[in-house]
């Protein structure tokens, strides 16, 4: 896999605060940082493709008092719809891989949707919060080590500027899910002893390269099957399901990582480099294994839930169900709230009321899980949390002088036990099992 | 049923011969001088194994009849055997007692062997058994024991007729006779755990060989496959049949019974990109295709290199199955886990009633031998047939969930899967060549 490292964490917030350098905001955010002191919510859209749009307008429904003012995209046809939706002048659309800074840029912008494919979210993170916005970001928001790294850190920053920073992982804004975790977190289930979650779902869209297309252009057209920008459908959709996990764990992170994967089905061109199916072992502390598997081929049998299994009960977060000696079912309310909405609703309300969420450590964790699972199968090799974080050199960031003209062949696809884990040495290999019965036929 | 079993039986004294079934079980074979005469159908490495493991077993053993597909494996282990300073005085084979071919085992059913071992490739198992417990004959089968739910279906069936005529049929899943497993699943089942609610099983492997055709051999295109049978799944069953078995019997064992529902995702990789592996593909293309490399890829194998399944037990208690083969790989072995603690199955609990195994090991694949003589020698004789075909059947289940992406239940497998991979009539000539499974395939 070709690598690129043009950018270091450092290098990524020093440019940041280069593209923020002109603006008054930085550091003097908080939660009456809005343009003029008016309470108005002004949005600027960054990603203006299905799910950029579709979040700006469930934003936009959230709550009263919210404009989106600014639009952002590499490609102007994709912000067309948005700016058609929301009357936003010529003047305050921007295009291109760099249009980003330009919505960073308006002053009078106190929110940003982060929407771009996965990729580019890090970078977008960093310079966002170093510009003094708000933001409500898309998940996953990285696709390897090194990016979970910058959002971190720009999270970090965020808290200490009293910024809010709210993930699209809507479940944790889902009533059905908040009420059961509230009663898993209680104890309804006794000690969390098993775990299992899944996204086995068919395809998505595909968009087909055009005779003459560049490689960039035709990749972020293309973006969910190139590793580099979408981190494979591991992290792109099974994060979901992860984050749900972590949460049932009170956010513990896995300390061990054993994955499986492959390419088996989808093996055309246009699915680039990503992966199939997925089955990882996540290894919580104390010892508690789960289960996670995530499938993206047609006509096979679909499952998209998790489930969280006590000493004293089994629960279906997805279902608001708990069995055992405390059984519970979820008792909806009559309408139920659109997730996709509420997570907006909780951000804004959350900055109105100057105690802004800030959920980007937690999603960056989620993230990093479903990557290291990735890295995992991509190379068959068991390792620790504690060594993808300090050991692992993986650096998929895009360089920040990327352009849609540029020349980027697709990446092969990995070939376990021929892929190499980078920053990987011989001496890091996971201690083997214990090598129990005979080799039979072996 | 006792005509049968004096063919079964026979003490070294002339007067023990006509011995009925209930005398023979209860007397002088306690001596351990009782001869049992043994023919070994499949002569490979495990096979190989399985006779010295039941020569050390018994001091009543002896190998009398051997049998393989391939003439030179039939020999050769004859040599071994007549050169081993362990197993010359104990081996007596008449050249009238080597057999060789696809109906090998035919003719080994009807020599005079108290007790057959049989370590074949797995495909053919079921009508070998078959055939062997309609002769009359003990049994000591290899696992896994069959490669399809038809052979998994006649080797249940022929376990039912072994009951029926008292006949053993002790399988090679050895952790059944491992004293840390058996006293650690005893605890297990009585309690010690609490109730069952999940489990993690593995055997992820470094590779496997593969076999080109010896310079000069005559063997056929079909003949060359069952030589290098692990790589098609119709003869391997695929690694997770093929070795996981072992780990997935265990699971089976805690739960006392197969799963309920099968979930899986898997595919082949490396096995693709081996290049040491692909230089023998060609090469054994080049030799049954007068030097052609066309379509070599399917003489590369067709087996997966890794399987995720899930199985749901009746219980509702959901266990990981990690199984496959990569490069410096390795990973074996299982945990169960209570409301009350957890286990490794194999000499620790964990938990409210934490216990260690304090006993020595001792090498279960010769006491899976002496458990099954001493059951022969004592008339009750050991039945595991069921149980390896139900293990047998739950491994092949995972496999059909990962080929097809399809989740299904044991209930559908047993009453409507059609699944039949191995040919009844099996001659020397052409291979049987099935593209690889692309992870939906068809469920039949």
């Amino acid at each position: 896999m070709i690598k690129r490292r043009e950018w270091t964490r450092r290098e990524l917030l020093r440019s940041s605060a280069v593209a923020a350098g002109s603006l008054m905001m930085s550091g003097a955010a908080g939660p009456l940082a809005f343009a003029a002191g008016s309470d108005t919510i002004r949005v600027g859209v960054i990603g203006c493709g299905g799910r950029g749009s579709e979040a700006a307008k469930n934003c936009s429904e959230s709550s009263p008092g919210v404009k989106i003012v600014a639009l952002a995209d590499a490609f102007g046809d994709r912000l067309q719809g948005l700016k058609k939706s929301f009357g936003v002048p010529d003047d305050r659309c921007f295009v291109g891989l760099d249009a980003y800074k330009q919505v960073l840029a308006l002053p009078d912008v106190n929110l940003v949707i982060l929407a771009t494919p996965p990729g580019f979210r890090p970078v977008h993170l960093a310079a966002a919060i170093q510009a003094g916005k708000n933001v409500f970001m898309e998940k996953p928001v990285c696709v390897c080590p090194a990016g979970y790294k910058v959002v971190v850190e720009a999270s970090e920053q965020a808290l200490q500027k009293k910024l809010a920073i709210v993930c699209g992982t809507q479940r944790r804004h889902q009533a059905i899910y908040v009420e059961t975790m509230k009663r898993i977190h209680d104890g309804a289930i006794g000690d969390i002893v098993s775990a299992q979650c899944y996204w086995n779902m068919g395809a998505l869209w595909v968009n087909q390269r055009k005779p003459g297309q560049g490689d960039v252009d035709w990749q972020i057209r293309n973006w969910l099957y190139f590793t580099w920008l979408s981190g494979d459908h591991i992290v792109e959709q099974h994060v979901h399901n992860i984050d749900v996990v972590n949460w049932a764990f009170q956010d513990a992170q896995p300390e061990t990582i054993h994955g499986l994967g492959g390419r088996q089905w989808r093996t055309g061109p246009e699915y680039g480099n990503i992966f199939d199916h997925f089955g990882v072992e996540f290894i919580y502390p104390n010892d508690v294994r789960t289960i996670s598997m995530c499938r993206q081929i047609d006509r096979t049998t679909d499952n998209v839930s998790e489930r969280i299994v006590g000493t004293k009960g089994v629960c279906r977060p997805d279902q608001g169900l708990i069995q055992g000696e405390h059984a519970w079912s979820y008792k909806s309310p009559g309408q139920e709230v659109d997730p996709y909405v509420q997570e907006h609703t909780d951000l804004i309300k959350s900055i109105r009321d100057g105690k802004p969420l800030n959920e980007g450590k937690r999603i960056a964790d989620s993230t990093l899980c479903a990557v290291m699972g990735r890295e995992s199968a991509y190379s068959r090799q068991q390792f620790k949390r504690a060594w993808f974080l300090t050991r692992c050199t993986l650096d998929l960031v895009p360089p920040a002088d990327l352009k849609l003209s540029d020349a980027k062949p697709v990446p092969a696809f990995a070939v376990p036990g021929v892929y190499q884990l980078a920053g990987w040495t011989p001496e890091e290999r996971a201690p083997k099992a214990k090598g129990k019965g005979k080799k039979k036929g072996a | 049923m006792s005509s049968q079993l004096n063919n079964g039986i026979s003490g070294t004294s002339a007067g023990a011969a006509g011995a009925t079934a209930a005398v023979l079980g209860q007397m002088a074979h306690a001596q351990g001088s009782d001869r049992i005469r043994v023919g070994m159908l499949g002569c490979g490495g495990r096979g190989n194994g399985a006779i010295r493991n039941c020569l050390e077993a018994d001091p009543g053993v002896q190998i009398i009849a051997l049998a393989d597909l391939f003439e030179s494996q039939v020999k050769r282990t004859r040599d071994g055997l007549m050169a081993g300073e362990q197993t010359k005085d104990r081996v007596k084979i008449n050249d009238d007692h080597l057999y060789w071919g696809f109906d090998c085992h035919e003719k080994l059913a009807k020599c005079e062997a108290d007790l057959l071992l049989m370590a074949t490739t797995p495909a053919f198992r079921g009508r070998q058994l078959m055939a062997a417990i309609k002769a009359g004959k003990h049994v000591f089968t290899e696992k896994p024991v069959a490669t399809d739910v038809a052979g998994c279906k006649e080797v249940m069936e022929a376990a039912a007729l072994a009951k029926e005529k008292n006949l053993a049929i002790v399988a090679g899943t050895q952790r059944r006779h491992q004293t840390s497993y058996v006293e650690t699943m005893q605890r297990v089942h009585d309690g010690a755990i609490g109730e069952l609610v999940g489990g993690q099983c593995y055997w992820f492997g470094g590779g496997i060989w593969f076999n080109g055709v010896p310079e000069g051999s005559p063997m056929s295109e079909i003949e060359w496959q069952v030589r290098n049978w692990y790589h098609f799944a119709w003869l391997s069953g695929d690694q997770i049949c093929e070795q996981h078995i072992h780990n997935i019997d265990v699971m089976n064992w805690c739960f006392n019974g197969p799963p309920a529902r099968f979930t899986a995702v898997g595919g082949r990789g490396w096995r693709s990109f081996n290049q040491e592996q692909i230089k023998t593909a060609k090469d054994v293309c080049r030799h049954f295709n007068n030097g052609s490399e066309d379509n070599w890829e399917k003489y590369n194998g067709d087996i997966w290199d890794h399987i995720y399944a899930e199985f749901e037990y009746p219980n509702g208690a959901r266990c990981l199955s990690f199984s496959g083969h990569s490069p410096g790989t390795g990973r074996n072995g299982e945990k169960i886990v209570g409301t009350k603690g957890t286990s490794n199955c194999s000499g620790s609990i964990t938990g409210e009633n934490a216990w260690s195994f304090p006993g020595r090991g001792i090498d279960p694949m010769v006491q899976e031998h002496k458990d099954l003589i001493a059951s022969i020698r004592s008339g009750q004789p050991l039945n595991e047939g069921q149980r390896v075909a139900e293990s047998t059947l739950t491994a092949i289940a995972a496999r059909i969930a990962a080929y097809t992406g399809r989740t299904f239940t044991w209930k559908w497998l047993m009453s409507t899967s059609k699944q039949e991979l191995v040919p009844r009539d099996i001659k020397s000539g052409p291979g049987l060549f099935h593209p690889i499974a692309t992870g939906r395939d068809e469920l039949v």
